[in-house]
């Protein structure tokens, strides 16, 4: 799922502490490591967008393109994890709760996707579907990142502000398209090898159908994702209009 | 002898819901909750949050007007909580559900594992002890509730009841469908690990009970106040002198041992959400007791003896 991350309730910025409530910032050393890993990060994802171009360059189609960033994007998007983590654990500062659980939830679908079901199921990895979520993933995850590491700058450019709270309008159900097609996808192949499945009778008393699963997964998008989208949009309301002010008082 | 007045605003809107004149200095909330409900019948008292501040605690029915940082106008705050409903009979709900729910499976009910196995019975005698268990289970809880729990709330929000008999009975219905599959396959150790499964449930289920009786003796005049629950002449009861909670210690225990009786995978993952669940409530009871009493004994933990 595109879009979103933790700074999703917070009017406007990311780990700075110039925020319109008095919330103790992080300390200069908080945010140098803060401003070194969200620099990483953006690194990371800028290096999975060149890798897709140069692959689509070089083959002349879009096809198979998971094949030449299937390494970096894995190790990038497990690393939102230690990053999930660090919210979790509330050594991020500032953090508003209900973020968290949103962060997670991103978080978790996206690992979800990567490991259970791109990685897992071979065959889906030529799917055209996997180049829709992984280009949605890969645009989103540069701005955010940038979006942080400017906020915790204190220099926040308004066209890094607006593109992260305005594209996801257009990434966000283009990653979810992305993701359930694949998931729909990867269902016949699961069904045929019984991947991560168990079955009656064994010791441990317990049965497991992933195929199930998989289409117990791909119904739940229909509650959350809505919730996700329009939370996405309330916030984009409330950031921009709330900098539209702050122009004006200038 | 002064006379109060007191304005009750809408916590959100602000706006001015009733306006109490001549109220008696030593008026209790409780009272000024009955005048509020007079005026606004279908918001009953304990549907009422009343509050100094918009976004403060609500006030607790015993507190007494001239005791609040108030002037002689006073001006409160109301928030409506919501449908209530009272906690016996959430438990009772609660409780019920599981109980028949596992009925269900154990007397293979037709619909549930195909027209083949209807009503059949199982081959492993550790299947009747464990619905024997389970329905014990519930029917001490169920006892516990009606004659021995003294709550110091009277109500929770209605939409919890939703939420919490989704979770108890989804879980009753997930493990009882395994332990009564026909297809079940007994524990590895045999009659070793049952016998020895039982001996700890029981074991645990005095506890509980015991743990129960102690902690409704405390509240045994009616009173709503907080004490310090000690151990008593009953052995059981000795787990205080190094948990806060000795009754989530032992219903932890109990589930444990029914894992450990029927050796199965979804048993041992609601043992695990209890476990979970538990030990939040422990620690936030164990906090409370550390705040309000400046005596509490220091070698307790929240529900694990010297570790958790």
């Amino acid at each position: 799922m595109a879009a979103s991350g933790s700074g999703g309730s917070r009017a406007d910025n990311g780990y700075s502490s110039q925020q319109p409530r008095r919330r103790r910032g992080p300390g200069a050393l908080a945010t140098a490591y803060l401003v070194i890993y969200n620099v990483v990060m953006t690194a990371g994802w800028l290096v999975i967008a060149v890798g897709l171009v140069r692959a689509y360059l070089a083959k002349g189609s879009y096809h198979s393109l998971y094949y030449s960033i299937e390494k970096p994007l894995k190790f990038f998007q497990t690393g939102a994890l230690l990053e999930e983590y660090l919210l979790i654990a509330k050594y991020l500062p500032g953090i508003v709760p209900s973020s968290v659980v949103l962060t997670a939830f991103q978080v978790m679908s996206r690992v979800f996707l990567t490991w259970a079901v791109t990685h897992s199921v071979k065959e889906v990895q030529t799917e055209d579907s996997v180049l829709l979520f992984v280009v949605a993933w890969t645009i989103t995850e540069i701005i955010r990142y940038s979006f942080y590491t400017f906020s915790l700058l204190n220099h926040l450019p308004y066209l890094i502000k607006w593109a992260r709270y305005t594209l996801f309008i257009v990434l966000y159900p283009m990653g979810v398209s992305g993701e359930l097609l694949t998931i729909y996808a990867a269902l016949p192949f699961v069904r045929q090898s019984g991947l991560y499945s168990i079955s009656l009778p064994n010791k441990y008393n317990f049965s497991f159908d992933y195929y199930t699963f998989l289409i117990l997964v791909m119904i739940s998008y229909i509650p959350i994702f809505p919730q996700l989208y329009f939370h996405m949009l309330h916030q984009r309301r409330k950031v921009l209009s709330h900098t539209e002010e702050h122009k004006k008082s200038e | 002898f002064v006379s109060y007045q007191v304005e009750i605003l809408d916590w959100k809107t602000k706006k001015q819901l009733c306006f109490l004149d001549k109220v008696e200095p030593n008026a209790t909330i409780r009272e000024i909750r009955l005048m509020f409900h007079k005026l606004y019948p279908r918001w009953y008292p304990a549907r009422q949050s009343i509050k100094l501040d918009p976004k403060g605690k609500s006030l607790r029915d015993e507190e007494i007007l001239q005791h609040l940082p108030v002037g002689t106008t006073a001006t409160l705050y109301f928030k409506d909580l919501g449908p209530q409903i009272g906690w016996t009979t959430v438990f009772l709900i609660e409780y019920t559900g599981p109980l028949f729910i596992y009925f269900l499976f154990y007397f293979r009910m037709p619909f549930v594992y195909g027209l083949d196995e209807r009503f059949a019975s199982s081959p492993h005698p550790v299947v009747n002890l464990a619905c024997i268990c389970h329905s014990f289970h519930y029917i001490k809880r169920l006892i516990e509730t009606v004659f021995v729990h003294r709550f110091s709330h009277g109500t929770m929000p209605l939409r919890n009841i939703v939420k919490n008999c989704l979770y108890y009975w989804g879980f009753a219905a997930w493990l009882a469908y395994y332990i009564n599959h026909p297809l079940y396959t007994p524990p590895s150790y045999g009659k070793k690990q049952i016998n020895f499964a039982v001996i700890m449930f029981l074991l645990c289920e005095a506890g509980n009970f015991s743990i129960h009786v102690a902690l409704s003796d405390l509240r045994r005049n009616g009173s709503k106040t907080r004490k310090i629950p000690y151990p008593t002449k009953n052995p059981f009861t000795w787990l205080f002198f190094f948990v806060s909670c000795p009754n989530y210690t032992y219903e932890v225990g109990t589930w444990i041992s029914f894992t450990i009786m029927t050796q199965c995978v979804p048993v041992g993952l609601f043992t695990l959400l209890c476990f979970i669940q538990m030990t939040i409530w422990a620690k936030d009871k164990h906090c409370t007791y550390l705040r309000e009493f400046k005596d509490y004994p220091s070698l307790r933990m929240p529900i694990i003896p010297f570790l958790l």
